[in-house]
C-alpha cells in the first residue's frame, strides 16, 4: 500500500437519543491508499455509512482524527469544509439525488457553477464527464426521462466533473436492477483503474462488493479483521 | 362514507405554520372588511337616529341641506299657526324656526375644525326628546348663551360650562352641556335662533322643524305648503331628510367593498397555495384512503372542508380582532354641512355574520381547485409517490 | 446554465405556486400603491409656481359666510396686489346630486390672468368674456359629462335661490384642478338680486409681497362687520384636507395591515417552497455549496419573486391611473390620482423587503440544518 490518502485514527462517533447514547463508531483506525477501491460492508447499523459520511466531510466524529489528503477534516469549519468537499470529494448517493428541474447537463454543471470557470470551459468539462459515463447523447434529458441506471451515471458524472481524487458512494446500486447495477459498478471500476480515482463505496451487497479491490467489514461500530481484506 | 372531520383538524394542526399564516391572512382581510363596514354603518346609524319620523322639516325649494336653505321670517309667520301643527301645553305651535352657521373652533389637541352652530326656537328642544341636558342649564335667549354637546365639550377648547368663546359678533358663554348620543346633534352647539341671525348678520332662517298633530295632518300640511307657490318651500319628514344624508357613508362603503374584494382575492390565493401544498404532501395518504374505499367525492369534500375550516378559523380571528373598535368614537367630514360629524363604529351580529360568510367564500374559492386535483389523483400513482 | 439561471429554474419549479404567490404580492402592492396615491391626494395640496402667488380672502367666521362687494376695490389698492377677482362657490346641482363638481362665479376679465398656468384657446376666452351667461369648464368635467363647447347646461342652486342657465364657451386644460366650472359673477348677482361675494382671489405681484398682503388685508377689515381671513391657496386647500384626518388614519392603518398580510403570505409560501427542497439543499451542500451560497440562492429567489409581484402591482396601479378616469369613477372625490415615482419606489422597496424578510427564517433554518438531516428527509 503506497501513500495513504485517508488516514483514520481512533475515530469514534456517539449519537445521543435523549438519555440513551448510541455508539456508531468505536475507536476505528483505518488507512486507505491512493488508487484503492474499498467496499465498506456490514449490516444495517454497523456504522459503515457514518464512517463514509465522516470521510466525505458531511459528518463529524466525536473523537479521533480523520485526515484526508493531508487535511484533518474534523478540524475544518462549515464553510471551509464545503470548499474542501467541492475540491476533493465526489459524492454518489443511493437515491441519485439529481435536481428534477435541471437537465443531465445542468445537473453535472451544478458543482462547476461555484468555480471561476468560463461557460465554455464548463461545457468542455461537463461534456467530458458525460462522455466518460457514456451519456453524451442524453445531455438535454431531464432526470425523469432517464432510467435509474442512467440517472446514477449522471450522478457519477456530477461527482467526477470537479476532478476530485476521492469518490465516495453510498449504496450506489441500492435502487437499481441487476443489469444497471452491473453497469454502474463497472463504471466505478473503470474510473478506479483507468482514471486512478480512489473509490470508497458502502454496500451490503456482496456481489457489489466483489467489484472492489478491498473489503472492509464493520459490525456494531467496530472493524472486523482489523481492516484487512 | 365521509372522511371524519377530525382528520382535517389533525392535518391543520400538523401543518401549523402554514395554517397560522394563511388563517391570519384571512383574518386580516375579514377584520379590514368588518372595520370599514362598521365605520359606514356607524355613520349611517347616526344619521338615521337623528331624524324623528313624527317631525316635518320645511326648507326652501331646491335646497338639499339645511345649511343651504333660507326662509324669510315673514314666511315662517304665514304657516306657523296652521291648524295641522300640534300645540304644546302652553298653546304654542310646536314649530321651531332654525338656522345653522359654521364656525371654526380651536381643538384641544391643536388645530381647528368647523363646528356647526344651530340656532333653535324656544320649542326646539321639545321636538328632540332624545337630546338631554346633562350639565348646567339651558341657554337663555338674549344673553348670548349656548349649550354644547358632550363631544364638543370634550374636544374643543373653551367649551366647558362657564367658559366663553368668540364667534360672529358675539362672545358666547357655555351655559350647559347636552347629551345627544348617536345622533348628529352630538357634533353641534345650540343657541337661540334669533341671536344667531343677529350675530352672523342673517336676515333669514334656514329651515323650520315642526310637529303635525298626527300623520294625516302631516300629509295635509305637506300638500298645503308645497302647493303654495308663494312660499316656495319643500316639506319632508325629518327622518327622510336624514336618511338622504346617509349618502355621506357612500365613499366609505365603496372603499370597504373595493378593499375587501382585492384583499380577499389575495387571501384566497394564499389559501389555495396552502391547500395545494397539503394535497401534494398527502398524495400517498389520498391513495391509501382510496384503497380503503373512500370515493373521489369523499376526498374532494374532505379537502374542500379543510380549506373552509381554515377560513373559518381565520374569519373567527378576524371578527375577534375587529370587535374592540365597536363603539369607538370617530368623526368624518359631512359633505352637506362641511362640518365634522361624530359617530361610533358599529359592529352588529349581522355584520360579523357577513364577515364569516366572506371568510367561507374565500375558503371555498381557495379550496375548490386543490380539492379537485386531490380527488382526481389515480390511486396507483398516489400510492407510488414517495 | 449560470447561477441566475439556476435560481430561475428553482423559482419556476412549481408554476402554480409561483403564479399564486406573485399574484398575491402583486395584489397587495396594487392596493398599497392605490391607497398611498389616495392618501397623497388627501394630504398634499397641489402647488405650482403660479399658485404660490395666489391668496384667498374669506370671511373670518367660516366659509359659509359672505363678504360685501365693496371689499374688492379696497383689496385691489393694497400694495403688492396685482389683480383681484371675486370667487364665489355656487354649489349648484347638475341634473342629480351625485354629479358633484365645483362651480365658481368670478370676474371673467381677470380669471385667466390670475389662473395663469392653465391652457386655453384665446378665441374661446374672448367668447367667454363677451357673454354674461357663458362659462369655461375644465377638461375633466367636460369629459365626465360628455359636454361639448356651445352646449347649454342648467345648474340648480342650493345655496343661492337661483338656477343658472349657462352656455359652455370654452375648455381649459392643465393647472391644479381640471374639474372646475367658472362663470360670470354678474350673472349670479342678477339671478339672485344679491350683492355678496364668497371669497376674493388675489394675485400677488411677487412672492415677497405675499406675507405683507395677508397682514394688510386682514388688518384693513379687522374692525368691519365682516372680518376677513386671508391665506395662501395652499393653506386654504390644507384646511379642507385637514378634515380628512380620520380617513387618512384609516387608509394608513389599512396600508400597514396589507403589508403585514403580504408578508405572511409570502413567508408561508417561501417556507413551503424551501421545506419541499430540504433534500436538494442537502445535496447541494454535499456537492460543496456552503451555507452562504445556499442562503444567497434562496434569498435571490424570494427577492426576485417579490420584485416581480411588486412590479406587476405597480404597473397595475399605473395602468389604472392612466386608463381609468378616477375622477369619474370616484364621483369627483379624487381629482388627480397621480401615481408618483416616489409611491412606486416605496411600494417596490416594501415588496422586496418583504421578499427578503419572509424568506429569512426558512433560509436560515435550511442553512443551519446538517447535510445528513437533509439527506435523511423523506428517505
Amino acid at each position: 500500500m503506497d501513500q495513504a490518502i485517508v488516514q483514520i485514527r481512533e475515530l469514534s462517533k456517539l449519537y445521543r437519543h435523549g438519555d440513551i447514547e448510541v455508539v456508531a463508531l468505536n475507536s476505528i483506525s483505518l488507512d486507505i491508499g491512493r488508487g484503492e477501491f474499498v467496499a465498506l460492508m456490514g449490516p444495517s447499523g454497523s456504522g459503515k455509512s457514518t464512517l463514509l459520511h465522516i470521510i466525505a466531510g458531511i459528518d463529524r466524529p466525536t473523537s479521533g482524527r480523520c485526515v484526508v489528503e493531508g487535511t484533518d477534516v474534523s478540524e475544518l469549519g462549515e464553510t471551509a469544509l464545503a470548499a474542501w468537499r467541492k475540491q476533493h470529494v465526489g459524492f454518489v448517493f443511493q437515491t441519485f439525488n439529481l435536481i428534477p428541474v435541471l437537465t443531465a447537463f445542468e445537473n453535472v454543471e451544478l458543482p462547476l457553477l461555484l468555480t471561476g470557470l468560463s461557460g465554455r470551459e464548463r461545457r468542455d468539462h461537463v461534456e467530458a464527464a458525460l462522455e466518460l459515463v457514456g451519456l453524451a447523447d442524453r445531455m438535454k434529458h431531464l432526470p425523469r426521462q432517464l432510467s435509474g441506471g442512467q440517472e446514477q451515471r449522471v450522478a457519477i458524472a456530477r461527482a467526477l466533473v470537479t476532478d476530485p481524487t476521492l469518490l465516495v458512494a453510498d449504496e450506489p446500486t441500492g435502487n437499481l436492477d441487476a443489469h444497471s447495477a452491473a453497469e454502474v459498478l463497472g463504471l466505478l471500476q473503470t474510473l478506479n483503474s483507468a482514471a486512478g480515482k480512489t473509490v470508497v463505496m458502502v454496500t451490503h451487497d456482496p456481489k457489489a462488493a466483489a467489484h472492489a479491490k478491498r473489503m472492509v467489514h464493520l459490525e456494531k461500530g467496530e472493524l472486523l479483521n482489523g481492516g484487512g481484506s | 362514507m365521509a372522511i371524519p372531520l377530525k382528520y382535517n383538524l389533525r392535518n391543520l394542526r400538523v401543518r401549523w405554520r402554514s395554517t397560522i399564516a394563511t388563517a391570519l391572512g384571512i383574518a386580516l382581510t375579514v377584520a379590514v372588511f368588518v372595520m370599514v363596514m362598521a365605520l359606514a354603518r356607524g355613520l349611517k346609524a347616526t344619521y338615521v337616529n337623528t331624524g324623528d319620523a313624527r317631525n316635518l322639516l320645511v326648507m326652501r325649494k331646491g335646497s338639499t341641506a339645511e345649511s343651504s336653505s333660507q326662509i324669510e321670517r315673514s314666511k315662517v309667520l304665514r304657516f306657523k299657526y296652521h291648524d295641522e301643527i300640534a300645540r304644546n301645553e302652553r298653546g304654542d305651535p310646536v314649530a321651531s324656526p332654525e338656522i345653522i352657521v359654521l364656525i371654526q373652533l380651536d381643538r384641544i389637541d391643536g388645530g381647528n375644525a368647523n363646528v356647526l352652530v344651530r340656532g333653535i326656537g324656544p320649542i326646539g328642544l321639545e321636538l328632540r326628546p332624545n337630546v338631554k341636558l346633562v350639565e348646567g342649564r339651558l341657554f337663555q335667549p338674549g344673553l348670548a348663551e349656548c349649550i354644547v354637546s358632550r363631544k364638543i365639550a370634550a374636544r374643543f377648547a373653551h367649551c366647558r360650562v362657564g367658559e366663553t368663546f368668540r364667534a360672529g359678533k358675539r362672545t358666547w358663554r357655555v351655559a350647559g352641556i347636552f347629551d345627544a348620543t348617536k345622533t348628529t346633534y352630538e357634533s353641534e352647539i345650540w343657541t337661540d335662533a334669533d341671536e344667531v341671525r343677529e350675530a352672523f348678520s342673517r336676515s333669514f332662517y334656514g329651515s323650520v322643524l315642526l310637529r303635525p298633530t298626527d300623520e294625516a295632518a302631516g300629509a295635509a300640511l305637506i300638500k298645503r305648503l308645497e302647493v303654495n307657490k308663494d312660499l316656495f318651500v319643500r316639506v319632508l319628514p325629518e327622518s327622510e331628510y336624514y336618511k338622504e344624508q346617509t349618502k355621506n357613508a357612500g365613499p366609505i362603503q365603496f372603499m370597504g367593498g373595493f378593499l375587501a374584494i382585492i384583499m380577499s382575492i389575495g387571501a384566497a390565493f394564499a389559501a389555495m397555495n396552502t391547500m395545494y401544498a397539503a394535497v401534494g404532501a398527502r398524495t400517498r395518504e389520498i391513495g391509501t384512503l382510496r384503497v380503503l374505499g373512500f370515493r373521489r367525492r369523499d376526498i374532494y369534500l374532505s379537502f374542500l372542508l379543510e380549506s373552509v375550516l381554515l377560513a373559518l378559523v381565520g374569519g373567527g380571528l378576524g371578527c375577534l380582532a375587529s370587535l374592540p373598535i365597536n363603539g369607538l368614537a370617530t368623526g368624518t367630514m359631512s359633505w352637506t354641512t362641511f362640518s365634522e360629524v361624530a359617530f361610533e363604529f358599529r359592529i352588529t351580529g349581522e355584520l360579523l355574520l357577513k364577515g364569516m360568510t366572506f371568510a367561507v367564500v374565500m375558503g371555498v374559492l381557495g379550496g375548490l381547485l386543490p380539492a379537485r386535483v386531490a380527488a382526481q389523483k389515480p390511486v396507483l400513482d398516489a400510492l407510488r409517490s414517495v | 446554465m449560470t447561477i441566475p439561471g439556476f435560481i430561475l429554474r428553482n423559482a419556476l419549479r412549481n408554476k402554480r405556486r409561483l403564479t399564486l404567490t406573485v399574484l398575491s404580492v402583486a395584489l397587495s402592492l396594487f392596493l398599497f400603491t392605490v391607497l398611498q396615491t389616495a392618501l397623497r391626494e388627501l394630504s398634499q395640496p397641489q402647488v405650482t409656481e403660479q399658485s404660490a402667488l395666489r391668496l384667498i380672502t374669506r370671511h373670518k367666521v367660516s366659509l359659509a359666510s359672505v363678504l360685501p362687494l365693496k371689499y374688492q376695490s379696497r383689496i385691489a389698492r393694497v400694495p403688492g396686489v396685482k389683480r383681484v377677482s371675486r370667487l364665489t362657490w355656487f354649489g349648484g346641482i347638475y341634473i342629480d346630486e351625485s354629479n358633484f363638481f365645483a362651480q365658481f362665479g368670478c370676474d371673467a376679465n381677470a380669471l385667466f390672468d390670475i389662473l395663469t398656468e392653465v391652457t386655453t384657446d384665446p378665441e374661446q376666452v374672448a367668447a367667454f368674456k363677451k357673454e354674461k351667461t357663458a362659462c369655461m369648464v375644465g377638461i375633466k368635467t367636460m369629459n365626465r359629462f360628455g359636454w361639448k363647447v356651445g352646449q347649454k347646461i342648467t345648474l340648480r342652486g342650493t345655496i343661492y335661490p337661483a338656477n343658472l342657465e349657462l352656455t359652455i364657451r370654452g375648455v381649459y386644460h392643465g393647472g391644479i384642478d381640471e374639474t372646475n366650472l367658472f362663470f360670470h359673477h354678474e350673472y349670479l348677482d342678477e339671478a339672485t338680486g344679491w350683492r355678496v361675494v364668497g371669497c376674493y382671489w388675489i394675485q400677488a405681484a411677487n412672492a415677497d409681497a405675499v406675507a405683507d398682503i395677508i397682514q394688510r388685508v386682514d388688518a384693513m377689515f379687522s374692525s368691519s362687520a365682516a372680518e376677513t381671513k386671508t391665506e395662501t391657496e395652499r393653506a386654504f386647500q390644507l384646511t379642507f384636507l385637514s378634515w380628512f384626518g380620520n380617513v387618512k388614519l384609516l387608509i394608513g392603518s389599512i396600508c400597514t395591515v396589507i403589508v403585514f398580510t403580504m408578508m405572511l403570505v409570502t413567508a408561508s409560501t417561501m417556507s413551503m417552497a424551501i421545506r419541499e427542497r430540504t433534500r436538494e439543499i442537502a445535496v447541494l451542500k454535499a456537492l460543496g455549496y456552503n451555507g452562504g451560497q445556499i442562503f444567497g440562492l434562496i434569498l435571490a429567489e424570494s427577492f426576485a419573486l417579490a420584485l416581480v409581484g411588486g412590479l406587476i402591482g405597480c404597473v397595475g396601479t399605473w395602468f389604472l391611473a392612466q386608463n381609468v378616469d378616477m375622477y369619474v369613477l370616484s364621483h369627483g372625490f379624487f381629482v388627480k390620482f397621480e401615481v408618483t415615482p416616489h409611491i412606486v419606489s416605496a411600494g417596490l422597496l416594501i415588496a422586496t423587503a418583504m421578499g427578503v424578510v419572509s424568506c429569512l427564517a426558512p433560509a436560515v433554518a435550511s442553512v443551519r440544518a446538517s447535510v445528513l438531516d437533509g439527506l435523511r428527509e423523506l428517505d
